[in-house]
């Protein structure tokens, strides 16, 4: 009975401990209005399939340390990558590109759909 | 089937509780030796309280300023019932969002969101004739409402509580606690969540009047 409580309890704790993502209302959560985000939803379609959440930026300084900000829509923050397989955990329809980064003024590689 | 309920209720209707026994001045004498109480003299057998601190919670758990009344009614010569309303204010932005594989997440911080509770518990106070501080543990089960207005994420929670505390007497009629309560439970929340673990942490402290 002791052991079987102290494992519910395990379970619990682990359970809350797990709940975590790789994206965030700032960048990269699925959304269709800028309402389920910080700032800004690219709405879906082939470049941004699914939606994208995203900060807007003038220079990868106003991006997280794993995204840099992209010359579209006026600055938008992406995710960075070094091959496609690295945009995989974005779902289907998301590749490694090069785009032109806002602030620097040469291409980056981003994962983005299109 | 019937006779075996109707026996059933009028045994229970016949047991009177603790605090509704005939009022004395000679106290159980199987229980409590005369000069050595086994809880607070001065709490007697009805009292409210009022606390006020801070809870913690996180992801869907609400944390922020804990406001809570208290009922207690004596049912043993150690035990109180202890009902509790409890109110925490958080507040706090949106933190719920999709993830890539459409689903539905919330990450607030240890201080958000807003819950009103309603708790049935029973405090023990232990130890023997101390004279102005005693010792207590809590247990219990709640519901409550919980609310993140930010996100519009509404749930209901059925926490079981444990807890331990301190009451201090301070006049015949008057006694300052303090206490600290775990939460454990789950509650079913609305935005596809379903039902999610709750997991709280509060820390209070209050006054108690002798009713």
């Amino acid at each position: 009975m002791r052991i079987a409580a102290w494992a519910a309890v395990a379970v619990l704790a682990a359970t809350i401990s797990c709940q975590s993502s790789d994206v965030s209302r700032a960048v990269g959560a699925r959304c269709d209005t800028n309402a389920e985000c910080d700032t800004k939803c690219l709405q879906p379609s082939g470049d941004w399939p699914g939606g994208f959440c995203t900060l807007l930026c003038d220079d990868s300084s106003g991006c997280p340390s794993d995204a840099r900000c992209i010359d579209e829509e006026g600055g938008v923050c992406a995710f960075t990558c070094t091959d496609d397989p690295s945009c995989a955990f974005l779902g289907t329809g998301y590749a490694c590109k090069a785009v032109d980064s806002k602030g620097a003024g040469a291409k980056v590689m981003v994962c983005r759909g299109g | 089937m019937s006779r075996r309920l109707i026996a059933t209720a009028l045994v229970l209707a016949s047991t009177t509780a603790f605090a509704d026994a005939p009022s004395t001045d000679t106290p159980p004498t199987t229980t409590v030796a005369v000069g050595a109480p086994d809880a607070p003299p001065d709490l007697g057998d009805q009292g409210i309280g009022a606390e006020l601190g801070a809870a913690t919670g996180g992801h869907i758990t609400p944390g922020g300023l804990r406001i809570a009344g208290h009922y207690l009614y004596q049912l043993s010569s150690q035990d109180w019932f202890d009902g509790i309303a409890a109110f925490t204010f958080g507040g706090g932005t949106a933190a719920c969002f999709r993830d890539r594989m459409d689903v539905y997440i919330c990450d607030h911080g240890l201080a958000q969101g807003d819950e009103i509770e309603i708790a049935a518990t029973v405090r023990h106070f232990f130890g023997q004739n101390r004279d102005q501080f005693w010792p207590f543990l809590r247990g219990g089960v709640g519901i409550g409402i919980v609310r993140y207005s930010s996100d519009g994420v509404t749930g209901l929670a059925i926490p079981v509580h444990a807890g331990a505390g301190i009451r201090a007497s301070i006049t015949p009629t008057l006694a300052l606690t303090i206490e600290g309560d775990v939460q454990l439970g789950f509650g079913a929340f609305n935005h596809t969540l379903g039902l999610e673990p709750q997991l709280g942490l509060a820390l209070t402290a209050g006054v108690e009047f002798k009713l």
